[in-house]
């Protein structure tokens, strides 16, 4: 991982775990502490103590995302597949850099349905819960994710409620299971919640007949070398030189 | 610009125009060919990406630069469609589609007569231009034997020269002779689906595709590794037109391929004959081909839409369009789904060759009686992934949830980590009806990336006939996810009403020039050296996959040029 993927990485990582950091003032205390518990699961510690600067180091930067757009993307997507132990989520899987990446290159004709999704989506949360969407709790998300799913949102012109809905949903789930060379799937995390053993070459008779799950590790990828070694947390963000 | 010159000019080098570039080849005619993707190779088909070919469909047009729109009806604007399931390279669709091979029925050329004789004329909808094909099934026999023994198909015959064979499909029509490769391995959805309807009385079997169990023709066998619709083969197993016919083209030394070509123009002169093509190259050049025979083969969009892109003075509603039935009775198949998910076992639906693994053809055609029913024609019932590929990502986006269960959220990442090895979808793909109304035109607003207006489908599949249909076919289904030992079993959603797969009509045959397009060698009537291939051509669709249909009427032609046109050329009737 160069530099400046090690850059991105900590951005994400930290508009995943610090979306109260970002957004800056009027915290819920609550749902703020929910946040920061869920981090400390997916986070290495040693990105912790650059969670409340974000703004001072320059270089660090998503390719399409602001910080605060970053934010309530983090906060949409894992509600979308929260994460709990022994199952992976879209925080977990890393689906906000995959839809930060995508957006700045194969879907770049879909930033300006980001851009005013998000802002519709600002708009609502703002009137209805005078917070912004990752300064909600889970369980406010949840409703405004329903109301947007069902199209009940108001407000809403162009993107429709419910195809902001529908677009993002359909992005989780390209950021959760497709090869983590996108940009998501890390570690092979979606594939792990499903169980799914990649891109395998071939099947045998024997595997055909089977009756139970497939086990014939390893899982394999576009890119056999992207390893956990080379995804983890020991070239994590925090790491210079 | 250039202009170049030839015996024989093929627009579009898939399931059709592939085997008519090595036919015409080889009886010593120069033959270009003309793509507009490019020609890959089956080293470009590993490893295996499915975001990049399932969803986000990289060997099919794409819909922003190659735009098709569709409205419901004609009282509404248009608005561009998802991407559509057919191919943009060298071999067409048969690159990446599941490479399903049927026969179509004795009845299924016959639908109109067969349907008077056998419930009166009355059965049929009134609105519906259900029409008989100009030939039976008995003139293309020996033309589907020779494109199976040619492709190389797998599968077991139910049906050898009259004789019914357990373990194939008995509701086929008599074939020759056997398949020439035994068929695929069975995987756990195929074994499960094979003893559910079994026990219900039904004849499943194991789906005829143009995939290898054994090698064949120096190509290796299928290695089962899940990854066939929406993708290139890794080995060549499948016996696309890419790995089967291209190479046997190249081998006439009669053949060139010009690829990143679009055409725009069939030209005409004042006798009304075909002149030859006119196209863009790759660099935004503006071509010509002079050609003696134009053979237009590209998919039913295109096909179409050029005709009615070539209006002269001589033929002012688009050429071979005198009867006016030009991009009409379009029709398409939709896949109504059931849903069966297992709590005792894994049946690891993503193994094996991807699509409509195992079949049962009880309820297809007029194979069962239809008398009380409200409704003609049927389905082909079969076994499988959501949607034809069984990766995580296509799951995540066609695996519907149960009632009761959402598609986002903690209850749904549990029912995905759940079923996702445990599930298969029983699918009916119905052979819906032709009606004059569902047409192809040309779209008043919206263009494509040469500045071509995109062709325009107005089109709604949910008329009583269809939907009376549907209906039947899920109860069906959900009695064979019951007697399949599922512990969950639910329907899949109907959508809005667009067209399916395998989009057919358009430019139907006929025996009648006043009534159809093109004559049973796919001949227009108005123009006799211009031949229109593939699925436009088709009257009905019946209820299977119309590749290897198409495959045996672009022999059949190949045959009548070679053996009769080229010594004599002028109309075949």
């Amino acid at each position: 991982m160069n530099k400046h993927d090690a850059a991105r990485r900590a951005f994400l990582v930290r508009a995943a775990a610090g979306a109260g950091a970002v957004a800056g003032a009027g915290l819920v205390p609550g749902a703020f502490a929910e946040t920061q518990e869920q981090a400390k699961e997916a986070v290495p510690s040693s990105a912790a103590p650059m969670h409340a600067n974000v703004h001072a180091n320059r270089e660090i930067q998503g390719a399409f995302f602001n910080h605060a757009d970053a934010a309530t993307m983090a906060a949409f997507v894992e509600r979308i597949m929260p994460g709990a132990p022994g199952k992976p989520g879209a925080r977990d899987a890393d689906v906000l850099n995959y839809i930060d990446l995508a957006l700045s290159g194969a879907y770049s004709d879909l930033q300006e349905f980001y851009r005013q999704g998000l802002a519709q989506l600002g708009v609502y949360c703002g009137a209805k819960y005078k917070k912004q969407f990752a300064q909600l709790s889970a369980a406010q998300q949840d409703e405004v994710l329903t109301a947007l799913d069902e199209g009940k949102a108001t407000g809403f012109a162009w993107p429709t409620a419910q195809a902001f809905f529908n677009t993002v949903r359909t992005h989780t789930m390209e950021g959760m299971f497709a090869d983590p060379i996108y940009g998501g799937n890390k570690d092979f995390a979606g594939w792990e919640l499903v169980g799914f053993p990649g891109a395998q070459m071939f099947y045998s008779p024997k595997d055909m007949e089977s009756k139970e799950a497939f086990s014939r590790a390893p899982i394999m990828g576009l890119q056999t070398g992207l390893t956990k070694i080379s995804m983890g947390p020991s070239n994590g963000p925090a790491r210079k030189g | 610009m250039a202009t170049e010159k030839t015996d024989v000019v093929i627009v579009g080098v898939g399931a059709a125009g592939g085997i008519l570039a090595a036919e015409l080849g080889k009886a010593g005619m120069k033959v270009i060919g003309l793509e507009r993707g490019p020609r890959l190779t089956t080293a470009d088909f590993a490893p295996h990406d499915e975001l990049r070919y399932f969803q986000r469909m990289d060997l099919r047009p794409s819909n922003k630069r190659q735009p098709i729109t569709w409205r419901q009806n004609a009282n509404v604007r248009a608005t561009p469609m998802s991407i559509l399931n057919y191919g943009n390279q060298a071999g067409g669709g048969t690159v990446h589609y599941g490479a399903l091979s049927w026969r179509f029925h004795e009845d299924d050329f016959r639908v109109r007569s067969h349907t008077i004789e056998r419930y009166g004329a009355k059965a049929i909808p009134a609105d519906s231009s259900v029409a008989d094909w100009p030939l039976t099934y008995a003139d293309l026999e020996p033309y589907y034997d020779r494109a199976e023994y040619e492709l190389g198909v797998s599968g077991k015959a139910g049906n050898l020269q009259g004789r019914k064979i357990d373990g194939g499909n008995i509701f086929e029509a008599p074939r020759r002779r056997e398949y020439p490769l035994p068929a695929l391995h069975p995987d756990q959805c195929g074994v499960l689906f094979n003893e559910g309807a079994s026990k219900l009385g039904y004849h499943p079997f194991s789906s005829p595709r143009a995939i290898l169990s054994q090698p064949y023709q120096d190509r290796p066998s299928c290695t089962y590794c899940g990854y066939c619709q929406s993708f290139g083969c890794h080995v060549g197993a499948k016996s696309s037109i890419l790995v089967t016919k291209l190479p046997e083209a190249d081998a006439t030394g009669n053949f060139k391929l010009l690829t990143g070509t679009m055409v725009y123009h069939v030209n005409t002169d004042n006798s009304g004959r075909a002149t030859g093509v006119s196209y863009y190259g790759p660099d935004g050049s503006d071509n010509t081909i002079e050609a003696e025979l134009v053979i237009l083969a590209p998919f039913i969009y295109d096909n179409v839409r050029l005709l009615l892109l070539s209006k002269t003075e001589k033929f002012p509603n688009g050429l071979a369009n005198s009867s006016g039935q030009l991009g009409k009775h379009m029709t398409a198949h939709i896949m109504a789904k059931v849903f069966a998910a297992f709590d005792d076992r894994y049946v690891n639906v993503y193994m094996g060759p991807s699509a409509q693994k195992h079949a049962l053809d009880d309820f297809n055609a007029d194979n069962f009686d239809h008398s009380g029913l409200d409704f003609i024609r049927g389905a082909q019932i079969c076994i499988g992934p959501a949607d034809l590929e069984a990766g995580p990502i296509g799951t995540a986006m066609s695996l519907e949830p149960p009632p009761g269960t959402p598609r986002w959220g903690a209850a749904y990442r549990d029912f995905a980590a759940k079923y996702f090895n445990r599930y298969a979808a029983i699918v009916a793909q119905t052979e819906n009806l032709p009606y004059a109304d569902q047409a192809i035109d040309l779209d008043p607003y919206v263009r494509d990336q040469w500045g071509l207006p995109a062709p325009r489908i107005t089109y709604n599949w949910k008329r009583p006939n269809e939907l009376a249909r549907v209906e039947f076919l899920m109860q069906k289904m959900e009695g064979i996810g019951r007697a399949m030992g599922a512990s969950k079993v639910w329907r899949g959603g109907l959508g809005p009403g667009a067209p399916g797969a395998h989009h057919e009509g358009g430019a139907r045959m006929g025996r009648d020039p006043k009534t159809s397009v093109v004559n049973r060698y796919s001949q227009s009537w108005d123009i006799p050296n211009l031949f229109l291939m593939g699925s436009a051509t088709h009257p009905t669709m019946a209820g299977f996959n119309p590749t290897l249909t198409i495959q045996a009427l672009a022999y059949l032609t190949a045959d009548a040029i070679v053996n009769r046109y080229k010594k004599n050329p002028g109309p075949l009737l």
